[in-house]
């Protein structure tokens, strides 16, 4: 090494040895730097050859020898090849990808493709100082580009179909949540759902939120109209979804797809409860007189409404989700004031209302009600129905004892579907809010179609209009039948808040059931599951 | 499958870092060329100005293009470089060594990049001159002759190959029908070599005359006219048994 001492430059020198003997070929192995790979954390590495596409690349020895052979065939393959200038290429061993796995098992994978044409035009060599200073260069021998590997979960053609089916349908969250909500109503458990639960952690906050805290009942009339119209099965598929959603459970995406059909057609009169002022109810308080100002102020507003709201989902019929979303961000607006800091929760949350859960007797008739005037509402937007609708919105006041008959009739009758996964008569669909285009078919003007549409009152499945959550034999055989559960699930569905049991109450309750019941077993995701089958 | 291998991680360990240099092939011609010891050049690194500046000048023996040792002056590959260095932001690469026993290890870190650039003089100049001429030669190259070719083909009477053939069929003469046992035993042997056969390839392989032959052939066999096995011979089921020992299994008639 000499240094040359410049005037402004100062320069060390160095000699630079190409070695000729190296045994050793160099590659290069690149990485995308947005991949962040530092060498120095690997701990262990291993590296092979890639050799899957030896098969790929013929070397099928074909059975050589007694069966299956024929006398010459290779010569003959070799000839007619030649004949017609066939060349294949061979399986170079050299040029195959590299498989690099960093630090065992778990850690990550890579592989290393091969970068053509490196050392065609130019010679890349690496510089390396020795201890004494001098530098060595060696020539690279290949490139080979690596790229990280994940064991990401592929779909099945066939799930992959579904999803690409779903991707054109703007999902109607609102409305899936209502319709959830509506059903877990329904089935007499102001029990939280399965649906509910699973969708949400985040309705789990909400509901949370709703057992202190009813925001308004509208979203709960919205529900239930729109669970009369929809199918069990979309319902079922919705509250499912949401679950999905939650758990990952794959099971669901058929429902989901179907009753996002569904979904479609339901599209919930949102725009109806527009400027509604309703005002913050809680659990245990909510007074028929509010339902009654509720009812009344909603239908008052409600033609106009329905009417912007007719036009607005004639434009953008294929967004009535987002209409509705719209819809039912101006009525919330409207009518209370502290709507932003619930609705863009609500949104998240997928609900449309918190407070699905909690709802009790007086509530689920109320509600009941105000379902039934928006049912009746819609024939009036729709022009199609019209004569139930009338008589019933003057009748406001008197019809609460009606309706809750009818009520009844349309939670047994949507906890029938549920139970049977039978599509209803699109009549009581059609009521729903969520059905904007639907021209609903005449059955479906009065909640009484939906009676009709009970002919199958489910055996073990009285849903009484009492939205008491009960801790029974039936309601725990209702879920058990409908889905398989763990105890952990079970419990959720029989809060302490809604039983009014203690913990170690419902516990003891609950294991009686089970006792009485005696379902049958399944070891899901090594969870013990119980279920049953009627 | 080869065996996975352990990579030696010392190099990155110790984090050694190294320079990817890109060098002309010219440059890299003459570095083959050099001697045991492998010295080729000396590098500078100086700072110029505050920018750091690195040149190469290569060995004074190695700049004859052509054999080491003469000295043609007009091919002279230019002694002068300058190296372009660049950061390796874009990408992380690193140097793996695969040795002749199949042993990898990774020698370390690229830091930099480089490009190794001749400081352009007349002679770099005519030197790619040379180059660009040689490079747009045409491979395949038409060529005008004077006068025809005449050496390689005479009319001839007949052919060499012809003659022999013809010399060899006389000799051997016509294939004498052998005893029926002996034919057939002749057959079950080329039969427990492969399953198919051509009638032409039991023919050579039994010396016997067609007919003869297909006579025996569709006693014990059966003739595959489509399929994989096209136009071939091969035993009837309840003769062939591919899987134990042949002899035993094959009847004879």
């Amino acid at each position: 090494m000499t240094s040359l001492g410049g005037s402004s430059s100062s320069a060390t020198e160095y000699t630079v040895r190409v070695p000729k003997n190296t045994s050793k070929k160099y590659n290069i192995m690149a990485f995308n730097s947005g991949d962040r790979v530092n060498c120095s954390t690997w701990t262990q590495a291993r590296m092979e050859r890639d050799m899957s596409a030896r098969r790929i690349y013929g070397e099928e020895e074909s059975a050589e020898g007694a069966a299956g052979s024929e006398f010459g065939k290779k010569h003959r393959e070799e000839a007619r090849r030649k004949k017609y200038g066939i060349v294949t290429r061979e399986f170079k061993g050299e040029d195959q990808p590299w498989i690099l796995k960093v630090n065992g098992k778990a850690g990550k994978r890579f592989r290393g493709l091969k970068k053509g044409g490196v050392t065609e035009n130019a010679s890349y060599y690496i510089f390396t100082q020795c201890p004494d200073g001098a530098f060595e260069a060696f020539p690279v021998h290949g490139w080979y580009n690596f790229t990280p590997q994940f064991k990401h979960r592929t779909l099945t053609a066939e799930e992959a179909e579904e999803e690409w089916g779903r991707r054109n349908k703007v999902v109607n969250h609102f409305s899936i949540m209502l319709q959830r909500r509506f059903r877990e109503q329904e089935r007499g458990g102001e029990d939280d759902d399965d649906e509910n639960e699973k969708s949400g952690k985040k309705k789990k906050k909400g509901g949370g939120r709703g057992g202190d805290l009813r925001i308004h009942d509208l979203e709960e009339d919205l529900e239930m109209s729109s669970d009369d119209s929809d199918s069990s099965m979309g319902d079922d598929g919705e509250g499912k979804t949401k679950a999905k959603k939650a758990t990952g459970k794959g099971k669901a995406k058929k429902k989901k797809r179907k009753s996002s059909d569904k979904e479609a057609l339901e599209d919930s009169d949102d725009g109806d409860y527009e400027g509604l002022e309703v005002d913050y109810m809680s659990d245990e308080s909510s007074s028929s007189d509010e339902e009654l100002e509720k009812g009344k102020s909603s239908k008052g507003e409600h033609h106009p409404k329905g009417i912007d709201e007719a036009s607005e989902s004639e434009e953008e019929s294929e967004e009535e989700k987002q209409n509705e979303e719209e819809a039912k961000d101006e009525e919330e607006e409207e009518e209370e004031g502290k709507k932003t800091p619930v609705q863009p929760e609500k949104k998240k949350k997928k609900d449309s209302s918190g407070e699905s859960e909690s709802s009790d007797d007086s509530d689920i008739e109320g509600e009941t009600a105000s379902a039934l005037f928006m049912k009746k509402r819609t024939p009036p937007k729709r022009g199609g129905r019209g004569s139930a609708g009338s008589s019933r919105t003057g009748s406001r006041p008197g019809t609460p004892s009606i309706d809750s008959a009818s009520t009844s009739n349309t939670l047994s009758a949507a906890a029938s579907k549920l139970e049977q996964g039978k599509r209803p008569t699109l009549g009581p669909s059609t009521d729903s809010p969520a059905a904007k285009r639907l021209k609903m078919e005449p059955s479906s003007q009065s909640p009484v179609p939906s009676g009709k549409s009970t002919p199958q009152p489910p055996s073990g499945k009285s849903t009484p209009s009492s939205s008491d959550v009960q801790l029974t034999e039936e309601a725990v055989r209702r879920y058990l039948i409908r889905k398989p559960m763990t105890t952990k699930d079970l419990l959720k569905k029989f809060q302490t808040k809604r039983t009014g049991l203690s913990s170690e109450q419902t516990v003891n309750v609950l294991a009686q059931i089970l006792k009485r019941l005696n379902p049958e077993r399944k070891n899901v995701n090594d969870k013990m599951h119980f279920y049953l089958t009627e | 499958m080869s065996d996975k291998t352990e990579v030696n991680l010392t190099g990155v360990k110790q984090s050694k870092g190294v320079w990817l240099v890109k060098v002309p092939k010219y440059l890299s011609q003459q570095w083959d060329k050099a001697t045991e010891k492998g010295e080729v050049g000396k590098i500078t690194i100086g700072k110029k100005q505050g920018k750091t500046e690195v040149r190469f000048s290569l060995d004074e023996e190695l700049t004859a293009l052509g054999d080491v040792g003469e000295k043609d002056a007009s091919l002279q590959v230019p002694r002068d470089h300058s190296f372009t260095m660049h950061t390796v932001d874009g990408q992380t690469m690193a140097v793996f060594s695969q040795s002749s026993a199949d042993e990898i290890s990774l020698e370390g870190m690229v830091v930099h990049r480089a490009e190794c650039r001749p400081v352009v003089s007349d002679n770099y100049m005519k030197l790619k001159k040379l180059q660009i001429k040689a490079s747009t030669k045409p491979q395949r190259l038409s060529q005008q002759l004077e006068r025809a070719v005449t050496t390689v083909f005479k009319p001839v009477a007949n052919h060499d190959f012809n003659v022999e053939h013809e010399k060899k069929k006389k000799s051997e003469g016509k294939m004498v029908r052998a005893e029926r046992q002996v034919v057939l035993d002749m057959l079950f042997s080329a039969f427990e070599k492969h399953q198919y056969y051509n009638i032409k390839d039991l023919v050579d392989i039994t010396k016997q005359p067609v007919t003869y032959l297909k006579e025996i052939m569709r006693e014990i066999g059966t003739y595959n006219s489509k399929g994989a096995h096209q136009s071939t011979w091969e035993l009837k089921p309840e003769y062939r048994h591919y899987q134990s020992a042949e002899e035993e299994e094959m009847q004879t008639d």
